[in-house]
Order: C-alpha cells, then structure tokens, then sequence
C-alpha cells in the first residue's frame, strides 16, 4: 500500500476524520422540539421499566438458585432420570431470560412509540412521527 | 492430523473473509465499528460470536467435570448479563453516540481526563480477557498436534493480530458470524452423536452421580504436578516398572513425575480441594468452592451478569446497529443464541465424568471436550468428532480474541493516544504480544476463572458508570472517577491476592475469591456519595434526557 494513496470517504465520514478524535454530537440539543418536560416524563417511565426488568431478572436468578439451596430435594426428583434441579438450571433458565428480555423489549418500544405520537400531535407534525416509528 | 486439518480450514476460511472485508476498511470509524453499517442479523449472530469464548465451549465443560452442575451458573450468567444489557444499557449508549466507554465517560460527564482513566481500565480488563483465550489456544493446539503449550499460545498470537490488522472490525463482524456458527454446530453436533452413541448404560451413569465415579478402563494416568489426593478404598496400580503397587485407603501424596496404571473398576482418587466426583456438593447446582455455595453463586452472578454490560468490546458492538431501537433487538437475539449454544457444553461435563474422569488427577480438565470423543467413540468417527470440536474451541478462541484486541486497540490508540489506523494496528500487535507472555505461565490455572476475574473488575468499574451515566442525573465527574478508582483496585487486587497467596478455607477467602458482592456496591456507593457532596453541572440533565429521547 502505497503511502500516497488517495482516499476515498463518505462525507460523513470526512467529517468525522475532521472533527479528529473528539466524541461525536457532543451536547447537541435534544432533538425535535425542546420540551424538556416530555422528555423528562419519557425517562422516568423508561427507568421504571428498567427496574422493573431488573427487579425480575434478580428474583428469576437469585429465587432458583435460592430454591436448589432450600429444597435439595429437587435434585432426588427425577424427570425422565434427569434430576429437576439439573433440568431446571441447564434448560429451564434460558427461555425464562429470553420471555424476560422480549417482555421488557416490548414495553420500552410502546413507551417510545406513545411518546413520539405524543410528541407528533402538540406539534401536528406528520415527519415526525414517521421518524419516531420502528421500521 | 484430521484435528490439524480441522483448524488450519477454519483459519483459512476466517482469513478468507477477513481479506474480503479488508476493502472497506479506510477510517479509524470503519476499523472500529464498521461505520455502522452492518445489518441487524449477522450483528447478533456477530456478537454471539464473539462472547462464546474458551470460557465457554472449553472452560464449561472442564470446571462442570471439576467441580460440579453449579458450574453451569456461568453460563446462565453469561446469558442473563444480555437481559441487564437490553434493559439498562444497549438503547442508551448507542444513542449518545459514543465508540467506546472511554467515549461515553467523556460525553457523559464532559471531561478528557476520565477518559485516560477509562483507557486504564479497559486495558486492565481486556487483557484479563485475554490471557485466558490464549491459554485455551495453546491448549487446544497442543492436544491435537502434540507441539509444547507454548507452540500453540505463540502461533495463536501470530493467527489473530495477524487477521485483525489486516481487517479490522468489518471484517471481524462476517468472521465472527460465521465462527459463531462453527462453534454451535462443532459442539452440538458431536455432543448429541456422543448422547445417542454413549449407550443406555452410560447415559444412566452420567445422570445418576450418586452411584460413584470408576474408571471406564485400564487408565494410565501420569502426574505432571505433585498431587495429594485420597482412597476411600485400597487400590492396586502398576507403575512403569509393571510392578504392583497396593494404595491403601487414606491420604496420598505422589511426586512429580509419577505414572500409575488404575485398573478397570477401581474408584476415583479424590485431589486435595476438589469436591468428590458424583458428590453431593458436586451434583448440588450450586457453585461451591470454598464451603458458601450460596454466596459464592450470588457472588459470581453478580459479577458476570453485571459484568457483561461492563466488558468494552460488547459495548462496542452495539454502536455498529443503525440506532437504538435495532440495537436492543440486536441484544436479545443474541440471547436467544447464546441459549441455545449453552445446552450442549454441559453434554461434556457429564459424559466426561463417566468416560475420561481421570483428567481431573492432573488439571487437564479444561480438556474434557477435545479428549472426550475419542475416547467415547473408537476408530474414525471419534477421530473426526475430536477434530470437530478442537476447530470449534479454536474457532471460539479466534473471534473473542480478535474482538477483545480491538478493544484494546481501541483503548490504546483511540482513548489513551490520538487514533489512527496504523497507530492502531500497532496497538494489536502490542496487545497481542502482551497477553502471549502472560498467557505463556498460565497454562495451569483455569480458564473460567479467569475470565470471572475480568468479568468481576468489569462489574465493580464500568457496571455504576454506564448505569449511573445513563439513569442518574445528579452523577458528578469526581463521584464517577473515584468510584471507578476504588472498583478497579478492589476487584484486581482481592482476586489477584487469592490466586497469589492461596489461604484455607473460610469467610476471607470467600470474600477475596468471589468479591463481587461487596466491591460492586463499594463502587455504586462511592460513585453516588460522592456526586452528592459534589455539584452537578447544569447540562447533565440534557446530556442524560437525550439518552432517552427516541
């Protein structure tokens, strides 16, 4: 590779190279119209979702855990010669992670939907909410 | 040979793709992140990729033939740490629009010098990371070529720097892709071959621990190491002379060097420190190293499921999705993926117990799932079964090296110098020299273990700062820097202490072993009394509204 080589950039990408090493759109103003209270409202309900996903993640893998110590009779019960407690921990936990992670998914979208409509109506702006929908 | 071969085409098929993807490479953006223009599916199939490392296709396996089901907690970890990861971290953090940790410190709370700080830790981590990849490599090559540990460590080395300098992360993320594929269908497939081939007898052997653990046949088993261990009833071996010697029921120690011949039949010695094979405390799924099952579980679990969010190269992940909304979705396809990698390592575990548990005489076990085919099936199948599973322990070994080197890279060049690609390139090859050497004396010491330690200095630095960064306004520069000051040296130090000063059994070794249960409070706490008694700049509430705003 020779050292003259031209390159060639994207332009968002020469501009990137100009700006140098500095984090990109630092502090930029929230974007849309700056209503500070919507956005606001937005994050505390965004923030009680993710306690509550977190809430139940800690009871999901402290509660089993918690359980195979208290009842160690799970390991003598049998499922197909398998002992529950094995099936329970090397099966069982997977789906429970995945329900919990799709469940949490779900209302962070319907939040970010609600408030982009919301934000779409005060304003009357049609763009907006196009911009503000998952594709 | 077939192994070699099985290697040498995973390498050259993950250089022929990394040679693809070298053309896009041009700005320190493209080498990083890729420009962000990767496509939703191999982002999550790229991600899973690179998280399966030898801590978990051979590190599971070995540790659950060690010291029993509660092993597979790290694998539940590994995959809950995605869950905390869609819920507290993944929207947020590609919405301020930041590459690296370091990058979001320096968004987040607005000062250039948390960022050098930052850089630290990342090395700290990442090269915790790493070691552990390296000795996986090492082993893995020297089990199936017969080179010394060293050959392997220094050749994988060579293999991945080699790949990533070239590449960089776009072509990283179609590698990864596709070794994440190799992985699952390199241990899957031999796994249930292993499951349908083993026979009923066996099968209800690995599943019923309390019939105790015998040797499957004549088993000459060498001692690289002095071991101690101890009989529950006498045994007679023959040595190398072919003389016969009577082992009495008790305590033994046996010197360096020795070779015994257990007969068929014979029960399994017990080593020193390690849970009895088949034991309650090893069929109770519950980590149990030094006699707290129950904390030491919560403790590790902390740590790993926090720790996820925290390891730098999974953070940098998410940056190539097109916007937040794809990259949460990204998240939890990559849990689906990994739960449905993380059910066949434990095939291993428990087969190995019954078939080869003579590995756990001599610290082989990290082994386990390279050695067991073969001595599971006789002739060509085994053979081939053998070579399946090494390609996919190196596969595993392969991408989560490569993503680990360019977070380091990253923290190198990008954090604590001015980035640039050849800059960066050169940060590679120092990271990769690096963990070379200090991957070379580490042959002995598990390869969970040590990924945990990285997890935990993870959990106790990057964990409070994403978390409090993203949901806490009132979070201040210096709560922020002492707090990860204070999580960094607690967490290295305490594990690093209990690895070099190895003490009895009881509550401080516990504590020093597994201390994610205090030192990832210790931090939250410091990072939050600390903001209290400091002031908050009036734009942190806009910098942290706008991690919000869709």
């Amino acid at each position: 590779m020779s050292p003259r080589r031209e390159k060639l950039t994207s332009p968002q990408t020469r501009i990137a190279l100009a700006r140098g090493n500095r984090p990109a759109q630092h502090l930029l103003p929230i974007p849309g119209p700056v209503d500070t209270e919507a956005a606001r409202r937005l994050f505390h309900r965004q923030r009680r979702t993710a306690m509550r996903t977190v809430l139940l993640l800690s009871v999901l893998l402290f509660g089993i855990s918690g359980a195979f110590a208290l009842f160690p009779e799970l390991g003598q019960l049998r499922f197909a010669q398998v002992p529950v407690s094995w099936l329970l921990l090397t099966v069982g936990t997977y789906p429970l992670l995945f329900g919990l992670a799709l469940w949490h998914l779900r209302s962070v979208e319907r939040t970010e939907k609600r408030a982009a409509a919301g934000k779409a109506a005060t304003r009357g702006d049609q763009r907006s909410k196009e911009r503000g929908r998952p594709r | 040979m077939t192994s070699v071969v099985a290697i040498g085409l995973v390498l050259v098929t993950s250089l022929f793709i990394g040679i693809y993807g070298v053309r896009a490479a041009r700005s320190t953006s493209d080498f990083l992140v890729a420009s962000r223009r990767v496509s939703p599916n191999w982002n999550a199939l790229a991600i899973a990729g690179e998280y399966l490392s030898a801590a978990s296709v051979l590190g599971l396996a070995g540790l659950l033939l060690k010291n029993g089901l509660g092993t597979m907690w790290y694998a539940v970890g590994f995959t809950a740490g995605y869950v905390a990861v869609v819920a507290l971290v993944a929207g947020p953090m590609r919405r301020s629009g930041a590459y690296t940790v370091p990058d979001f410190a320096e968004y987040r709370l607005g000062a250039p010098r948390l960022r050098k700080l930052c850089g630290c830790v990342v090395l700290v981590i990442m090269l915790l990371y790493l070691v552990p990849q390296f000795k996986g490599a090492g082993v893995v090559l020297s089990l199936v070529s017969g080179t010394p540990y060293w050959v392997g460590v220094v050749l994988a080395g060579l293999v991945v720097s080699g790949s990533i300098a070239a590449g960089g992360m776009r072509a990283a993320t179609y590698v990864q892709a596709f070794h994440y594929v190799v992985k699952l269908i390199f241990i899957a497939v031999p796994a249930i071959y292993l499951v349908v081939h083993a026979g009923p007898e066996t099968r209800a052997e690995a599943l019923h621990p309390e019939w105790g653990t015998h040797f499957p046949q004549n088993t000459s088993v060498e001692f690289t190491v002095e071991t101690r261990f101890s009989l529950d009833e006498p045994v007679t071996v023959t040595d190398v002379s072919g003389t016969e010697v009577g082992l009495p029921a008790g305590e033994h120690t046996v010197s360096e060097g020795t070779e015994y011949v257990f007969p068929e039949g014979a029960p399994i010695p017990h080593p020193e420190g390690l849970p009895e094979l088949g034991s309650d405390r090893w069929s109770t799924p519950l980590l149990d190293v030094g006699g707290y099952p129950l904390f030491e579980t919560w403790s590790t679990m902390l740590a790993i499921t926090l720790g996820c969010m925290g390891l730098p190269h999974v953070i940098m992940r998410f940056h190539t999705s097109p916007t937040a909304h794809v990259a949460r979705r990204v998240a939890v396809g990559v849990i689906a993926l990994l739960g449905v990698f993380y059910l066949f390592p434990v095939v291993y575990g428990l087969l190995g117990r019954v078939l080869t548990p003579q590995l756990v005489l001599f610290q082989g076990t990290d082994t386990v799932a390279v050695v067991l085919p073969s001595h599971a099936v006789s002739g060509s199948i085994g053979t081939l079964l053998t070579a399946l599973v090494a390609a996919g322990a190196f596969g595993a070994f392969l991408s989560t090296s490569s993503g680990l080197l360019l977070a380091l890279a990253g923290g190198l060049s990008h954090d604590l110098f001015q980035g640039s690609v050849p800059r960066l390139r050169l940060a590679v090859v120092v990271g990769t020299c690096v963990s070379v050497m200090l991957a070379l004396p580490a042959q002995m010491t598990d390869i969970n273990m040590l990924v945990v330690w990285a997890f935990t200095v993870a959990a106790s630095t990057f964990c409070p700062l994403l978390v409090l960064g993203i949901w806490w306004r009132r979070l201040t520069l210096p709560g922020a820097a002492s707090g990860l000051i204070v999580g960094a040296v607690t967490a290295t130090g305490a594990v690093g202490w209990s690895i070099l000063f190895p003490a009895p059994e009881g509550w401080v070794t516990v504590l020093l072993g597994q201390p994610a249960a205090w030192t990832i409070p210790l931090a939250f706490f410091t990072m939050m009394i600390v903001s209290r008694f400091t002031r908050t700049p009036e734009w942190a509430e806009h910098a942290v509204l706008r991690l919000h705003s869709p």
